[in-house]
């Protein structure tokens, strides 16, 4: 169906019959599977076993980006959360909030990725809705979606299980989505080739969890990048850490727009890169199945978990000697002059 | 007080520069050096390039050894 | 060429690291004298490898922690008494003024936006016609003259609505100033790669000793081992540690740029007091695109906060540990002084990476 020229209005929000047009159209379209309910809730079979349950909603600038666009990023997110739990993902839902006059093919495309990474991730999409805010009233489109998972009877991952002498694991190159981001918003003039490392992390997981069922911690280095999602842990766990600087992977252009800005790629949000904590035995098993993943094939240990500086992350430099990594600040801003 | 960058000069046009550092690509000033030429390497601070780079570090440490650490 | 040496431990560095750590004799009091210094230092963990004979003092290097509270007091004042788009470095947006800051203010629904350089202001202020555009014009020599650079494309492309609010200081008098706290300055490279040699060569015939260091592992540790070796020889020195960078006339055409549009002036340092000839601000015949005089501002006594000791900490009487704010009233989130608001100041250094 051509889309092209038509957007959205006010009476799209409704509830009536233009209503029902959109979510014909566009969700309808995309999101159809044997559970996809047009009733007031889905209706589901029960998972055997202890369910995760995660929701988290997504405003970014500009909602589409070298690497994907906001649909993308909400099922990874919302995939990723329940993934961090050991959680297979089973069911979505989706809730959108769509400024008045947002293109109807923008948001087909929107949509259209969000099937795409849901099938990826092996999860469904059940339910969803969608309001219209005035124009001015929402930056484009919102989406907020809500996830469950069920989590194998092995399987206890959690940001208090860390122990001294576990091995830290990054999955991928750091701070790619922060970057690219950044770069997007083009405030800055500079031009790198950097795509969001955005993407669904659940088939790595899995991997892991099949061989290695006793994984401590994972999570995901969303909002402050690894270096605030490890002091979250230290605070958690009442550990510390202790990162060799030269392991920890970063592209090297995102290492050079970071040089330029006085920013340190610790600090930038990843959409697709989780830290895991694992016992030390079975570090290097870990490695080589992540290894082996789509999205996880430059996974590097980086560091370990120690007991002497509680709640602290310290860092060893090239030079081998000792500092602490600073604690994550407020707000991530260039340093010139 | 002075972060700087050193990066490689791709293209020059009349008084300013493309650098890359990394991949990394911006356009800056170069007003304040005389003669850039695409290859050179400079130094970059608040968006001009401020010196050029004629040597590369490790031999600066080799030379500053055999001159006075030795 | 490979510009760096990537992470490598090499001869010359284990045998720099040697010296700096082995070091037994009289103390050396080091000052580094720039604030990324002071950060690159820190990050690197240099001050661990220290013998215990060897003290360095974060010097006032950062153009941030010297800028005295006025003038972050009128920054915000141009920004909602007089409606002004603030264009600034990243650095600034968080420094607290007398009564706020430029984030708080942003908040409320000032304009600010954050630059990575002086020319962009200028771009932002041509693309905005109908914005009254003023850029915090801060910094040392090394960025003075893209300052300048902005102020003479503003005066080219015939842009009214550009303007700069100066505060740019020179190093000279705060060496002068600073030399009876130290035995040797590490001298700021960059500053150094405008400058060239004659200020330190000044110093020098005044009988200050000094090195002048690069930014990197390699360059930080040669540049402090070869103070500790001529210390030793008992002879004021100047050594050129970065000579892949600063050359010794440094940048003529910099210095012209920054002659034609500024001249020197008194300015007052945070932590320090009043300095003849240590700041910038333009020449009479830019006055209209000199913030103060374009939009009439007062003169603004700004309020120090009580009980800090940044100005001690600036020229090395006591580290940031004796302090009685520090890390307590005082920290990167609630900075009181002038060292905890910039992530190069002395504080906050020691604050963040606090493990030497």
């Amino acid at each position: 169906m051509d889309l092209t020229g038509k957007t959205v209005t006010l009476a799209h929000g409704a509830g009536g019959r233009q209503t029902a047009e959109l979510i014909g159209q566009v969700f309808k379209a995309h999101f159809s599977n044997p559970y996809f309910t047009a009733d007031d809730a889905a209706v589901l079979p029960r998972p055997g076993g202890r369910i995760a349950m995660t929701t988290d909603g997504f405003i970014v600038s500009p909602r589409f980006f070298n690497g994907g666009n906001i649909g993308k990023l909400s099922i990874c997110g919302t995939v990723n959360d329940l993934a961090c739990m050991g959680a297979r993902p089973l069911y979505l839902t989706c809730a959108f909030v769509i400024e008045e006059g947002f293109p109807f093919d923008r948001l087909e495309e929107i949509v259209s990725s969000m099937e795409k990474t849901a099938k990826e991730a092996g999860v469904r999409i059940v339910a969803g809705d969608t309001k219209v805010a005035g124009k001015g009233q929402v930056d484009g489109v919102f989406i907020t979606t809500t996830g469950v998972g069920v989590i194998d009877d092995q399987v206890n991952t959690s940001g208090k299980n860390a122990k001294p002498g576990d091995c830290v694991l990054v999955t991928g190159d750091i701070g790619r989505h922060g970057c690219c981001i950044l770069l997007e918003r083009d405030e800055f003039g500079i031009d790198a080739k950097v795509s969001s490392d955005c993407a669904p992390l659940w088939n790595s997981v899995d991997a892991v969890l099949k061989e290695v069922p006793d994984v401590h911690v994972i999570r995901d280095a969303t909002r402050g990048g690894v270096g605030t999602v490890l002091y979250e842990i230290a605070a958690e766990s009442g550990c510390g850490f202790e990162l060799e600087q030269e392991s920890i992977p970063v592209d090297p252009a995102v290492g050079g727009v970071c040089g330029m800005l006085g920013l340190d790629p610790m600090y930038l949000a990843c959409e697709g890169t989780l830290v895991m904590i694992v016992p030390r035995e079975k570090a290097t098993k870990v490695l080589n199945i992540l290894r082996e993943q789509e999205h996880t094939g430059d996974a590097a240990v980086i560091g370990y978990v120690t007991d002497t500086e509680k709640g602290r992350v310290v860092m060893r430099t090239s030079i081998g000697t000792q500092t602490y990594l600073p604690q994550p600040g407020n707000e991530l801003l260039p340093r010139i002059c | 007080m002075c972060v700087g960058l050193s990066a490689r000069v791709v293209r020059v046009n009349a008084g300013s520069a493309i650098v890359d550092a990394s991949g990394a690509r911006r356009e800056v000033s170069a007003q304040l050096l005389s003669d850039l030429e695409p290859g050179d390497y400079v130094m970059v601070h608040a968006g001009a390039a401020i010196a050029k780079i004629t040597e590369n570090e490790e031999e600066q440490a080799d030379d500053l050894m055999e001159e006075y650490l030795v | 060429m490979t510009v760096n040496t990537g992470g490598r431990m090499t001869g010359a560095m284990e045998k720099a690291r040697d010296i700096i750590s082995s070091y037994r004799g009289p103390k050396i009091r080091i000052m580094e004298v720039c604030g990324t210094h002071t950060h690159e230092i820190f990050r690197l963990g240099i001050r661990s490898l220290l013998s215990e004979d060897i003290s360095l003092i974060s010097g006032p290097g950062c153009p941030v922690c010297v800028t005295p509270v006025s003038y972050i007091d009128e920054a915000v004042m141009l920004a909602i008494d007089k409606g002004c788009t603030i264009l600034t470095f990243g650095d600034l947006v968080r420094v607290p003024g007398s009564d706020s800051s430029l984030q708080a203010e942003r908040g409320r629904g000032a304009k600010v936006r954050v630059v990575y350089s002086p020319l962009d202001a200028e771009v932002y202020a041509r693309e905005h016609p109908d914005e009254e555009c003023v850029f915090l014009s801060v910094g040392f020599e090394t960025t003075t003259p893209s300052s300048c650079i902005a102020l003479e494309n503003a005066v080219s492309d015939g842009i009214g609505n550009f303007s700069l609010l100066c505060a740019n200081k020179t190093m000279p008098a705060a060496y002068r100033a600073m030399m009876n706290t130290t035995d040797a300055y590490l001298y700021p490279g960059h500053v150094c790669a405008v400058m060239g040699l004659n200020d330190c060569r000044q110093m020098l015939e005044l009988g200050m000793s000094g090195v002048v260091a690069g930014f990197t592992a390699p360059e930080l540790l040669t540049a402090l081992a070869v103070i500790v070796r001529k210390f030793q020889e008992g002879e004021p020195f100047l050594v050129n540690a970065y000579p892949r960078v600063v050359h010794e006339n440094g940048s003529p055409e910099a210095r012209a740029i920054v002659d034609r549009y500024m001249q020197p002036c008194s300015s007052r340092w945070r932590g320090i007091g009043d300095m003849e000839d240590s700041g910038m601000r333009l020449r009479d015949e830019y006055a209209a695109y000199d913030a103060r005089r374009k939009y009439d501002l007062p003169h603004i006594e700004g309020r120090e906060s009580r009980g800090c000791r940044c100005g001690h900490v600036l020229q090395g009487e006591c580290t940031p540990r004796d302090c009685p704010l520090f890390g307590r009233a005082c920290t990167p989130d609630h900075p009181v002084g002038a060292c905890m608001v910039s992530s190069e100041g002395a504080c906050s250094a020691f604050y963040l990476y606090g493990k030497q």
